[in-house]
């Protein structure tokens, strides 16, 4: 009798080699189909629409055919060590930028970025937002020293490649034919506000000033950072600046309800 | 909402949210209970729950897991159950119910439900790991019989006597699922009732009903048609053998409009009413 372990591992490592008779079961062999090639199929094809849920405007870029190669690539290369489903794929972008020749343009790299911190936006931990009213209690000489948390579901990613009219041009139609994105350095923002994950890129002064915050820099600070900007990419002064940004961050609802000053 | 299950429910899917939120009142005429999928709902935030603690309001539910991996050989997945036992706290389940199966093994998880053998030496890694679990959640689990397209070379008894067995020596209860038995009954040529007869009534809590895919010669278990005649035929045979359990449709593909399935629930309704010994009341 051999134990159970044997017995998984054996099952285990035959569904990943795709070797459909590893001596462990009765008629082995002499199914057609609808044996064990069953759980051999079904294992790449779960992990494959697992992909495609998390990676859902990556999948539109490339067309079946082509995520189809990616998942494969991704599948044989890095089998899941999740709990749940759900969490496949989280290194798909580094992988990704290892195997450049799994895609057609290196901007859907970005595209795999963008999608994955969506899907993270949609179900990242909740937290109070900080209003108006919050901020309006904060007494004048404590400003310099505020420093403010950004909502869990925050994220700022590095992007090559303007990639904002891909994504919405294939969220309007999945079969739209796009022009190739242009080279663009650029802090994309995601983040998600009440129940609806939202994004848009950012100038170069509000990702900076987004950056202090994440470092859990001072108002005071997040004011400097933008005082060494080069002139030429800031209209206004530091201060106004600052503030014009902190109301856009609260009109987003991107930062946390403050819970004690300093 | 009190937690009562009985009658006749439905498997939550995101698909329905908006129903579910918009028309509580009447849907709770036609649909008595919900299972949710618990990992769907072991995420830190955002839609998901706020989705189930607002449909949690108007309907008794149950939790339904897929990646306990109960019969794996792995350590019990400590971490997992802490995440399971924060849902459980959260929606305060009638039940908990996951697979008589193990998923994976070697840190790897295929996300598939992989049958065990049928061997004493399963039986008794099966009995310890349930018992390790229920200890560790304070609850009794349900566990439910998976569809299977192999047969082991090592089984030392069939599939009903592993799993009648293991529900009197581990004391856990079984939720049935009777599309499985069907499946497996087709891929492996027995007869379905003597799966039936078998099992022990009173650790029955919970009855599955699905569609699957026939291929002739054999069937795949994929939750994307509605119940077939043999299953309500099988489903019938259930009844009037274990009496009133609460019985729910599974769809997890090709899903349709809430509408059908209210339709399919009441073919449940129905076949169950028909079906039940007459000295046991509704369920």
């Amino acid at each position: 009798m051999k134990p159970v372990a044997t017995l998984q591992d054996v099952f285990q490592g035959a569904v990943l080699a795709g070797d459909r008779a590893p001596g462990l079961f009765v008629r082995e062999g002499l199914n057609e189909i609808g044996g064990f090639d069953l759980y051999i199929n079904a294992y790449r094809a779960r992990l494959a629409a697992a992909l495609k849920d998390n990676y859902p405007v990556l999948h539109l870029a490339l067309g079946d055919d082509l995520f189809d190669q990616l998942a494969s690539a991704y599948i044989e290369q890095r089998p899941s060590r999740y709990r749940s489903i759900r969490w496949f794929g989280d290194g798909l972008r580094e992988f990704i930028d290892q195997n450049p020749e799994l895609l057609p343009h290196p901007a859907l790299a970005d595209l795999a970025s963008m999608d994955w911190a969506l899907r993270a936006a949609f179900d990242a931990a909740n937290a109070d937002v900080c209003r108006t009213e919050d901020l309006a209690a904060i007494l004048p000489q404590d400003w310099p020293l505020m420093r403010f948390t950004l909502h869990p579901s925050v994220n700022l990613l590095e992007l090559n490649w303007r990639i904002g009219p891909i994504w919405h041009a294939l969220n309007q139609d999945a079969d739209a034919v796009t022009e190739q994105p242009d080279a663009l350095d650029h802090t994309l923002l995601v983040w998600r506000q009440e129940l609806e994950c939202k994004w848009r890129s950012l100038e170069i002064a509000e990702a900076l000033a987004l950056r202090a915050v994440v470092r859990g820099e001072s108002f005071a600070e997040i004011c400097e950072v933008l005082a060494a900007l080069d002139s030429d990419l800031t209209e206004s002064d530091p201060s106004m600046l600052a503030a014009s940004l902190l109301s856009q961050w609260l009109s987003d609802g991107l930062l946390v309800k403050l819970t004690a000053f300093i | 909402m009190q937690n009562i299950i009985s009658g006749y429910g439905l498997g939550l899917r995101t698909e329905h949210y908006a129903d579910f939120l918009a028309d509580s009142e009447r849907l709770r005429q036609r649909v008595d209970w919900l299972e949710v999928i618990s990992e769907n709902y072991m995420v830190p935030g955002g839609k998901p729950l706020y989705m189930l603690d607002q449909i949690r309001r108007d309907f008794p539910m149950v939790m339904h897991g897929v990646s306990l991996s109960i019969g794996g050989t792995a350590p019990i997945d400590v971490e997992y159950l802490r995440h399971l036992k924060v849902l459980i706290e959260r929606i305060e389940p009638a039940w908990i119910s996951d697979h008589l199966c193990w998923t994976g093994t070697d840190g790897l998880n295929l996300h598939d439900l992989l049958p065990m053998p049928y061997t004493e030496r399963a039986l008794r890694h099966l009995v310890e790991r349930i018992s390790q679990v229920q200890e560790f959640l304070g609850r009794k689990i349900l566990l439910e019989n998976v569809s299977s397209y192999v047969t082991y070379r090592a089984d030392e008894m069939s599939e009903w006597e592993f799993i009648a067995a293991l529900l009197q020596r581990s004391g856990c209860d079984l939720l049935l699922d009777v599309n499985n038995i069907y499946v497996s009954s087709v891929n492996h040529g027995f007869n379905p009732q003597h799966f039936i007869d078998a099992i022990p009534a009173t650790h029955v809590r919970q009855i599955h009903l699905a569609g699957h895919e026939n291929h002739g010669s054999y069937i795949i278990d994929t939750h994307d048609h509605p119940v077939c005649d043999a299953v309500w035929d099988l489903y019938a045979y259930t009844v009037r053998r274990l009496g009133a359990v609460p019985t729910m449709i599974e769809r997890d593909d090709n899903i349709p409009p809430l509408n059908e399935l209210l339709d399919e629930l009441d073919t449940v309704r129905r076949t169950a009413m028909q079906n039940l010994p007459l000295q046991v009341g509704h369920a």
